[in-house]
């Protein structure tokens, strides 16, 4: 029986009228790509927010690790190993790409109240930074401001900042929005290098992308899960084609 | 790196300039340039201090001559009292008055430093407009309070009568106080610059840029951000102590909302987030008024299109127009 990783116990959040979360319910095995589908307005974005920690949640809990961590705030989170990407990028774009990349490697290596050693000269970056550069190709691109480098430069930096955390669960959020299709494969690429090392829970429109790389995958409808099952079960599932492909005679 | 190089040499003739001036001055026989550019340095390095805040910590402070005139009131009521030959507070310890500016100095400096951490503390807690507003709300709330200073002079401030003692200096010359705060002003760029440059400066501007992905990463901003303020409010303090003792004469007007205004159209002017920028701006917004005022008393009809222009077509200031830089803070 593998580790759980994660787990969400009748998750709920609500704006107002809408409900984005409803009951939600599903748990993460440690060391799997675990996807989250569904239709637009589904509610994928509100859980990811509400694991982060971006959003508080109105009931429900969130074990991560077997702690309730459904009451700490988002960057108590992170420092217990969740890391996450934006749907839409959240980048530092005034700073250049090697200084957010040290920002990242910073955050997991003591308290940042250093005033004096310039930042990217700081010892306890100086060996993992280049290596970090690499690891999402932007090595060439480190002394450029962050805001010129291209769409999907910023979403390898992006992922490669998540990543530089050494997270143990990673949450992608529609990593490949936006992207075209050689980005696409590049970015599987590197999702599909992780595997193993990190667990991740992808949150993606793209289907090829989701049965290409998921071992588990869960349906998320109006709010609610409707299965939590292998590719090859979701594939063949009734309820998950109705939500799809709408009600067919 | 041909642009790097162009903005090494605006900083060095920059630094030339203010070294020489007082010499060329004293040559010409021109000694007013003295004072009026002992000014400049001083309201360049609060402008400086307020840089930090607007230009790298993403904080818009209205409220910044808080710090510029309570460590102007240091200065003058250690001042006072060292006249009046009557201790500040005697109970629970006497504290005597002073006119030692190795004493009145650092202290205008921690007391300011002090101040933008208990306000600071508060203000951080919001966002925004409303943070711009709170900012305001407390400086005013200081400018009331030594308004109503009836000891101090109230409405009417104080004057010193001489300015602050210096072993080996003679401050009262207007060369020695001219170096005197040029010496200042240099220290005080030279850890600003590391500061920006270091870990915690990263920390800072990354949180100025993106605070969702800071909290993402795990770093609570907060802290940092606080952090930047008090040493903002500190230099300020700083910069009012060394404006005390130029004008010798202090007032509430220090701490009034017009001269947060001035200070950050100083720093607008010479270009946000450049730190070399504010005080270029300094001087620049400083001459004018200078000139300006006298043809007319609304000189500030030619500064308010000026400011406009610069603003709209300068994205980093003149600074930035001198140096061909475009972006990137530091």
């Amino acid at each position: 029986m593998a580790e759980r990783l994660l787990e969400v116990v009748n998750l709920n959040k609500s704006y107002g009228a809408l409900q984005a979360t409803k009951d939600l319910s599903f748990s993460v095995q440690k060391g799997h790509i675990h996807a989250i589908i569904g239709p637009n307005g589904a509610g994928k974005t509100t859980l990811v927010n509400q694991l982060t920690g971006d959003i508080d949640s109105d009931s429900g809990r969130i074990v991560y690790k077997e702690h309730n961590i459904t009451q700490l705030k988002d960057y108590q989170r992170a420092r217990l190993g969740i890391a996450r990407s934006f749907q839409i990028t959240h980048i530092f774009e005034n700073l250049s790409v090697a200084e957010n990349m040290a920002l990242a490697l910073f955050a997991h290596s003591g308290h940042n109240f250093r005033f004096w050693q310039k930042s990217l000269h700081s010892s306890s970056i100086r060996d993992k930074l280049p290596e970090a550069l690499a690891r999402v190709d932007l090595a060439a691109r480190a002394e450029i401001p962050a805001g010129a480098l291209s769409h999907g430069e910023k979403r390898q930096l992006e992922v490669g900042m998540a990543l530089a955390a050494e997270p143990e669960l990673l949450i992608l959020d529609e990593p490949m929005a936006g992207m075209g299709p050689g980005g696409t494969v590049e970015l599987s690429k590197l999702i599909n290098a992780l595997k193993g090392s990190v667990t991740i829970l992808l949150v993606e429109h793209d289907m090829d992308v989701v049965f290409a790389l998921a071992d588990m995958i869960t349906v998320m409808v109006y709010g609610e899960a409707i299965i939590t099952a292998t590719p090859e079960q979701v594939r063949r599932d009734t309820k998950v084609q109705t939500a799809y492909l709408g009600e067919e005679a | 790196m041909n642009q790097k190089n162009r903005k090494i040499s605006v900083i060095a003739g920059g630094a030339l300039l203010l070294l020489l001036l007082p010499l060329v001055a004293v040559l010409l026989e021109e000694t007013y340039f003295i004072s009026l550019f002992s000014r400049i340095i001083i309201y360049g390095l609060a402008a400086v201090s307020l840089d930090l805040l607007l230009g790298y910590g993403g904080m818009i402070s209205l409220g910044h001559a808080a710090y510029v005139g309570i460590g102007a009131y240091v200065v003058g009521i250690f001042f006072y009292h060292a006249q009046e030959m009557e201790p500040i507070i005697s109970i629970p310890f006497i504290m005597h008055g002073s006119e030692n500016a190795l004493l009145v100095l650092p202290l205008a400096i921690i007391i300011s430093g002090f101040f933008a951490l208990v306000i600071g503390s508060l203000c951080l807690r919001t966002k925004g407009m409303h943070f711009i507003m709170i900012t305001l709300a407390f400086a005013q709330m200081i400018y009331y309070f030594f308004v109503s200073l009836e000891k101090y002079g109230g409405d009417d401030g104080l004057s010193l009568y001489s300015r602050s003692s210096l072993p080996g200096l003679d401050l009262s010359n207007d060369l020695h106080f001219y170096y005197f705060c040029l010496f200042l002003l240099i220290g005080f760029l030279f850890l600003v610059k590391r500061t920006v440059d270091s870990r915690f400066g990263l920390v800072v501007r990354g949180g100025s840029n993106n605070e969702r992905r800071l909290k993402a990463l795990g770093i609570n901003i907060y802290r940092y951000k606080l952090v930047c303020f008090v040493i903002a409010g500190a230099g300020a303090g700083l910069a009012g102590g060394l404006l005390a003792n130029q004008t010798e004469y202090i007032s509430p007007g220090l701490m009034h909302w017009t001269l947060s205004g001035e200070l950050m159209v100083m720093v607008l002017l010479g270009g946000l987030g450049t730190l070399f920028g504010p005080i270029l701006g300094a001087a620049v917004f400083l001459l004018m008024e200078e000139t300006l005022a006298m043809y007319t008393e609304h000189w500030m009809v030619f500064m308010g299109p000026f400011l406009v222009l610069v603003v709209i077509f300068a994205k980093r200031g003149l600074f930035g127009l001198l140096t061909g830089e475009q972006n990137n803070n530091g």
